[in-house]
């Protein structure tokens, strides 16, 4: 039985943690430390950690990140605001496992290439938000969504992955924070066309759309922002992880068989 | 003292503080003073083979090193990277096994760091092999698994990796994990064991895991060895 | 429920009692100890002489106000006796019990909710929630985030939410915010350090109450483990006027989001919005060993260690500062409680009392996390716990404010009556 990772997916913002809903709307969550220090103790795989404020703010805060990743004893990847591989370097230093890249994949390639010639491919993860645009074509977006590029999820995953990135979270824009499920289509066009890991992301709802996203999507990986942080569909703040038997049972041993790891 | 060898790449906090949390209080250093007085060494490390040897050298600490782990026998564990460097050499930015590609590693183990073997795979699994994976202490390792892997059941790891181990000996296998097919994620040989997996990032696993190194040797180890024994392993913390 | 609470007599009868009483149905719980003075800081460390502790209970002379009988047995054994004289007995308990759910759910008739409850993972809240599940309540479950749960505690309200399938709303408190109000505290060097989170929470619940038109609030206070605590070892939780003192000396950041509550706003909620408190622990035979039994097999609960352990500040404040810094180690009174109530004998309470608090590997991990989490570094961490420790009276109290409240409930409750009329959702 493959142990798919399941990942929790935490947003900086607002002085503290924030969650959107399709990218707009963040509702504030209180302090990340504590909360990593939950999801420490409920043993989650990996913790992914974005800055959504860090790129328009221009700066990465080390310390608040150190003090956050310190109470994770799993991998955890930070994303918001990175610009040279030094920050990188640091922030490893400091316990961040991998960094994730986002607008720069778009608009500085060099930094992408850099960084995973010097860390590895296996530290760097390309993080690609996806909207449908007027056509209703799906285009990858910048700026925490804001930004859209000209560029189709599968072209800029292309691109990640030629510019050296390890592995790819891909996020449906429009289900994030919707608890509707994955848009397994879209995971199925980008896993398709990369051989890297993917990671899914936006809109899980249950562990049975776990399911769908490595057996109907293709992913290596699933990742949920307020399934882990709300104690259900238009209920409250409440830090929550699946045990290993609910994983199991309802999770890894249906998917076996499936081409994915 | 264990002490943690900070040569420009890997997660030293993260060690340093799940040391702490296990009980056991570990130095970073950087300089070749301290790491001569170490009485354990942990050598992490993350990126590539020929960056990680270049920075040894560059930061001069081949020569202390090869003087407290050959000459005074001091414990050493490569976790990763630092696990890599034990051997002979990669495959890792050209040249063949054993031919070490541009750089040659420490040489305290006889192995080779080889990628992983893409036509084994053949469920599809994907390079670099990335996740929680079960992890089987080997039956036959000289020095035994038994003291490292005390108080760990059915263990499972972190790993993220594109190359692993290929021992010559395979009595210097520590333990295996499998991945399309079963390779070897552990070496010891003695006093020198490394670590493909992140016992930094493993949760209650990793932490067992490094105060069993920590504990090695000393009365602290049947007391370890006891404590896990007894159920101390308890979530959290 | 008194079923004459609402009449003229009741009313003027409560008024002129001590505040806290007023706020409550009366079932015979203890009251909001009245601030005639402030609470001593108790003198640290060195003793001359061993502790005295009393002869049925564990109770000792940390508590300045203890006083011991010829034969050694302090005044909480025999104010015990008497105030468990005066709480109804079973048939009585009984009866309140029942006269309580209907009202609570007469009055939720055709509303989402009946009632809130505020829910922390602990064992009295939780007993509330399976309390209200036993009795066909439909509570609103109310979280305080104040950033310092611990895993079992979310652990706890998860396994609830999920058994019961009641609606949960966490009131999320603003960390920079609270942080800021809880380093003000420790600057000033004051004694209860749990102020802030516990006036937030009452401030917090009124709030939620209020907004979904709900009139009961079902509270896990209880006289069976609860009722024994010794005045120097807290401070009223409802003082905001001590609270803004202190927040206005020792603190940087404006409490704009915060749910204060001030004495005329709890006499609005009580009076005008009539949301009354409902201390149902106390209306039950309620005994903390069953309690967790009870929990642990109808919703698969988890006990986290020590009374309030459910929050890692909590533990940290009760098991180290508490003791280090004033001398006052807290489970004298919870488990001289537990004795009280039949749960405990006297020699399992002391074999307790000589361990320490929690796991002194775990106390430093604490320390360091309470630290980090307050902004400070280990050396202004230490420099500050070695400040010289004040009177939460030196920043002044409400009493004054409480002094006029009573005063304007006596001459003012025939206007409210009619306002409430008005005012009623």
């Amino acid at each position: 039985m493959i142990r798919v990772r399941v990942i929790p997916v935490l947003l900086l913002g607002r002085g503290g943690m924030v969650k959107t809903k399709r990218f707009a709307d963040p509702q504030y969550l209180g302090d990340p430390i504590n909360a990593v220090r939950i999801f420490n103790e409920k043993q989650a795989d990996e913790l992914v950690i974005l800055d959504i404020e860090a790129t328009a703010r221009g700066d990465v805060d080390f310390e608040r990140i150190e003090d956050i990743v310190s109470e994770g004893f799993m991998p955890i990847a930070y994303g918001g605001g990175i610009r040279n591989t030094d920050q990188c370097a640091e922030l490893f230093r400091r316990g961040v496992e991998k960094i994730v890249v986002n607008t720069a994949l778009a608009e500085s390639p060099q930094l992408v290439s850099d960084a995973a010639a010097r860390f590895g491919s296996q530290s760097v993860v390309a993080s690609i938000d996806v909207k449908p645009n007027l056509f209703r074509q799906p285009r990858a977006h910048t700026h925490g969504g804001r930004k859209a590029t000209r560029y189709t999820p599968v072209e800029l995953a292309r691109t990640a992955v030629a510019l050296g990135a390890g592995e790819i979270m891909l996020t449906a824009m429009t289900r994030e924070g919707t608890f509707a499920g994955y848009d397994t289509a879209l995971l199925a066009a980008v896993t398709e066309a990369v051989d890297v890991p993917v990671i899914a992301n936006g809109g899980a709802g249950r562990i049975a759309h776990f399911v769908d996203a490595v057996v109907d999507g293709g992913c290596s990986a699933v990742a949920a922002g307020s399934l882990f942080v709300f104690a259900g569909k238009d209920a409250g703040v409440l830090i929550t992880y699946p045990s290993e038997a609910e994983l199991a049972e309802q999770f890894w041993s249906r998917i076996d068989g499936t081409v994915v790891h | 003292m264990i002490v943690i060898v900070d040569y420009g790449v890997g997660n030293l906090r993260s060690i340093q503080n799940m040391l702490a949390r296990a009980g056991f209080e570990a130095t970073i250093a950087r300089d070749p003073q301290t790491i001569a007085q170490a009485t354990k060494l942990i050598l992490p490390g993350i990126g590539r083979f020929d960056y990680g040897m270049d920075s040894l050298r560059a930061r001069g600490l081949v020569d202390v090193l090869n003087e407290r782990v050959v000459g005074a026998q001091v414990p050493v564990l490569g976790i990763c990277l630092g696990a890599q460097l034990l051997g002979r050499g990669s495959e890792e930015g050209g040249g063949g096994a054993g031919q070490g590609g541009r750089a040659k590693g420490l040489g305290w183990i006889p192995m080779d760091v080889v990628a992983f073997d893409r036509r084994r795979l053949v469920n599809g699994e994907k390079v670099p092999h990335m996740g929680w994976t079960d992890t089987t202490p080997a039956p036959n390792a000289v020095g035994g698994a038994g003291a490292l892997f005390a108080g760990l059941d059915a263990p499972r790891f972190y790993y993220v990796h594109s190359y692993h181990f290929a021992c010559d000996d395979a009595q210097d296998v520590l333990c295996s994990a499998r991945h399309g097919y079963e390779f070897a994620s552990g070496v010891r040989r003695g006093h020198i064991v490394g670590v493909q997996f992140h016992p930094e990032k493993s949760h209650r696993f990793g932490k067992q895991f490094l105060a069993n190194f920590a504990a090695l040797g000393t009365a602290a180890e049947t007391a370890t060895s006891a404590a896990a024994a007894a159920g101390a392993m308890a979530v959290g913390a | 429920m008194e079923p004459s609470s609402t009449s003229p007599a009741s009313l003027a009868l409560s008024a002129a009692r001590s505040y806290g009483a007023a706020l409550r149905v009366r079932t015979g719980v203890r009251d909001e100890p009245p601030l005639a003075k402030a609470p001593a800081a108790p003198p640290a460390a060195a003793r001359t002489q061993p502790p005295r502790v009393c002869a049925k209970t564990v109770m000792d002379d940390s508590d300045p106000d203890i006083v011991f009988d010829a034969d050694g047995v302090s005044n909480w054994w025999h104010d015990y006796q008497a105030a468990k004289a005066k709480r109804p007995d079973a048939d009585r308990q009984a009866a309140l019990l029942d006269a309580t759910l209907t009202e609570v759910r007469e009055h939720g008739r055709g509303k989402p909710y009946d009632c809130v409850l505020g829910v922390s993972g602990g064992v009295d809240s939780s007993y509330v929630a399976y309390l209200a599940r036993q009795h066909g309540l439909r509570p609103l479950l109310v979280h305080f985030d104040n950033g310092w749960n611990d895993e079992l505690a979310v652990h706890n309200i998860e396994k609830i939410v999920k058994t019961c399938g009641y609606r949960l709303h966490t009131f999320v408190m603003d960390w920079p915010e609270f942080r800021d109000l809880q380093r003000a505290y420790f600057k000033a060097g004051v004694l209860d350090l749990e102020v802030p989170t516990d006036h937030m929470i009452f401030g917090a619940l009124h709030q939620v109450a209020r907004r979904h038109g709900i009139g009961y609030v079902l509270t896990g206070t209880n006289f069976a483990t609860e009722w024994l605590l010794p005045r120097a070892w807290h401070y009223s939780k409802r003082d905001l006027v001590n609270l803004q003192a202190i927040h206005r000396t020792h603190g940087e950041t404006p409490m704009k989001r915060l749910p204060k509550i001030g004495v005329w706003q709890q006499l609005w909620y009580q009076r005008v919005q009539r949301i009354r408190e409902v201390d149902i622990l106390d209306l039950v035979p309620y005994r903390k060993t069953d309690a967790m039994r009870t929990l642990e097999r109808e919703f698969g609960w988890t006990y986290y260690g020590g009374k309030h352990y459910e929050s890692v500040f909590t533990r940290f404040y009760q098991g180290w500062i508490l003791p280090m810094r004033f001398g006052i180690d807290k489970r004298r009174a919870h488990l001289s409680n537990l004795i009280l109530n039949g749960e405990l004998t006297r020699d399992e309470a002391l074999a307790e009392l000589a361990q320490p608090t929690y796991d002194p590997r775990q106390q430093m991990l604490d320390k360091q996390y309470v630290a980090k989490k307050l902004g400070w570094s280990a050396a202004e961490f230490d420099e500050i716990l070695a400040r010289p420790r004040t009177a939460h009276a030196a920043f002044g109290t409400d009493a004054r404010q409480r002094k006029l409240a009573e005063l304007a409930i006596r001459t003012l409750h025939p206007l409210a009556r009619l306002v409430r009329g008005t005012a009623r959702k």
